[in-house]
């Protein structure tokens, strides 16, 4: 169920998602959040299991702490996902799978970045993305509306319009969409150390 | 005490508390071939000093590519040094697997410094080796030396092995955080032979903001005698 879509621009990044929680065909929340905040640099959309999802998030959330206290500054957007995909190949090799789907959006020192990674732990980078229930149809207005070149707010209507129309033909989304952007800007600078 | 008498474990704090098997250890870097390390703000090179063997042999490999942007040295005992370069190569493809990225200077010494720790807590013998390790992450170029007892240290210039206290005086007479890649080769050969009264046979390694690849420089030189 669900439908989530990410937008890579030069700006930044943009998540976006609806707000539908399906248990069968009951509806079983119409206010689920389904942008996760990991720090100010990244977000993470899911999609599947939600307690499955949430423990993946939590647990790199505390590596990305422990690793950053340890080096001296954050892991980048790529090696958080990385910690999320290693995770989810570990749950598929053993056959506990954990039934989840992520599209991680972030800024860091190299810039704006949107991943991908799902169950099978394969991890990708991508200029758009959806996934969910009603991805295929988010991807029809992705598809057509995606341009290079694009600025933050372009991203921003793009985003929740693919979501928006995901909801009015796939039963597995709907009740509102929510859409987050994080900006270059909010990037931590590494430091130095002379 | 008392279990010294009974001859089983060994003793970890002498009477004054300090640790004495890790002293010893030590001891025996003090005893290894000098080998000194210089970061400047553009680069860093790793300078070791290669003891003179018998003809027909090789001298040994002194300074140890980690990985890409990784580099190591050590003085002690070679087995001990070796053991130590080879927990840094595997875990700088540990991070790799991990994290799809280069481990950085400062986890490399410090997994280093928690493996050496691990002996200084258990009825073993520690590590009679110290390293230094250099190399290019995001915060730039780093070095640091990691002692027997799991103590690292994070500088501009360290010296281990024979004749250290030496060694140690003439880089810190000599250094400037500007000095070009061939005054800090200098620099690094000036220390290594005031410990040693010999710089034909050295071996170096360089790392720079540049390249950010470490790199082994052959400059070993045929002795004289033996040409």
């Amino acid at each position: 169920m669900t439908t989530i879509v990410g937008i890579l621009t030069k700006d930044g990044v943009v998540l976006s998602s609806d707000k539908r929680a399906s248990k069968g065909f009951f509806i079983g929340s119409k206010v689920t959040q389904k942008i996760l905040k990991i720090d100010d640099t990244i977000a993470v959309a899911i999609a599947g299991q939600v307690s499955d999802a949430e423990y993946l998030v939590n647990a790199v959330r505390a590596e990305r702490t422990l690793v950053s206290l340890q080096r001296g500054y954050p892991l980048s957007v790529r090696e958080t996902t990385k910690l999320i995909a290693n995770i989810a190949y570990q749950g598929m090799k053993s056959y506990q799978p954990y039934f989840a789907e992520f599209i991680i959006a972030g800024v860091d020192a190299s810039g704006p970045h949107v991943l991908e990674t799902d169950m099978s732990g394969a991890l990708s980078a991508e200029n758009f993305v959806s996934t969910g229930s009603g991805s295929p149809v988010a991807y029809g207005v992705l598809e057509s509306g995606y341009k290079e070149g694009m600025n933050l707010e372009q991203a921003r209507v793009l985003a929740s319009s693919a979501v928006q129309a995901a909801m009015e033909r796939d039963p597995g989304s709907g009740n509102g969409v929510d859409v987050v952007s994080i900006p270059n800007s909010a990037a931590n600078e590494i430091i130095v150390r002379a | 005490m008392e279990s010294q008498q009974l001859g089983r474990t060994p003793y970890f704090y002498g009477p004054e508390g300090a640790l004495v098997q890790v002293d010893f250890a030590l001891e025996a870097v003090n005893r290894g071939s000098t080998t000194v390390g210089i970061r400047t703000n553009e680069h860093a090179i790793l300078a070791s000093y290669l003891k003179p063997t018998r003809p027909l042999l090789d001298p040994a490999e002194k300074i140890y590519q980690i990985d890409q942007h990784l580099g190591a040295t050590g003085a002690g005992y070679i087995g001990d040094v070796m053991k130590l370069i080879q927990e840094l190569r595997v875990n700088s493809q540990k991070h790799r697997l991990t994290f799809d990225s280069p481990i950085d200077v400062k986890t490399a010494s410090e997994d280093l410094s928690a493996y050496l720790h691990q002996y200084t807590i258990y009825a073993v013998r520690p590590l009679g080796a110290s390293v230094i390790i250099t190399g290019k992450d995001p915060t730039g170029v780093q070095m640091y030396q990691i002692d027997p007892s799991g103590t690292y240290f994070r500088g501009s210039g360290f010296s281990i092995g024979a004749g250290s206290d030496r060694s140690i005086e003439i880089i810190q007479n000599g250094y400037r955080p500007n000095l070009s890649l061939e005054e800090t080769v200098k620099l690094a050969k000036e220390a290594i032979k005031s410990a040693t009264k010999d710089d034909n046979q050295v071996e170096l390694g360089v790392v720079s903001n540049s390249s950010s690849r470490f790199e082994k420089i052959n400059q070993v030189q045929v002795p004289s005698s033996a040409q």
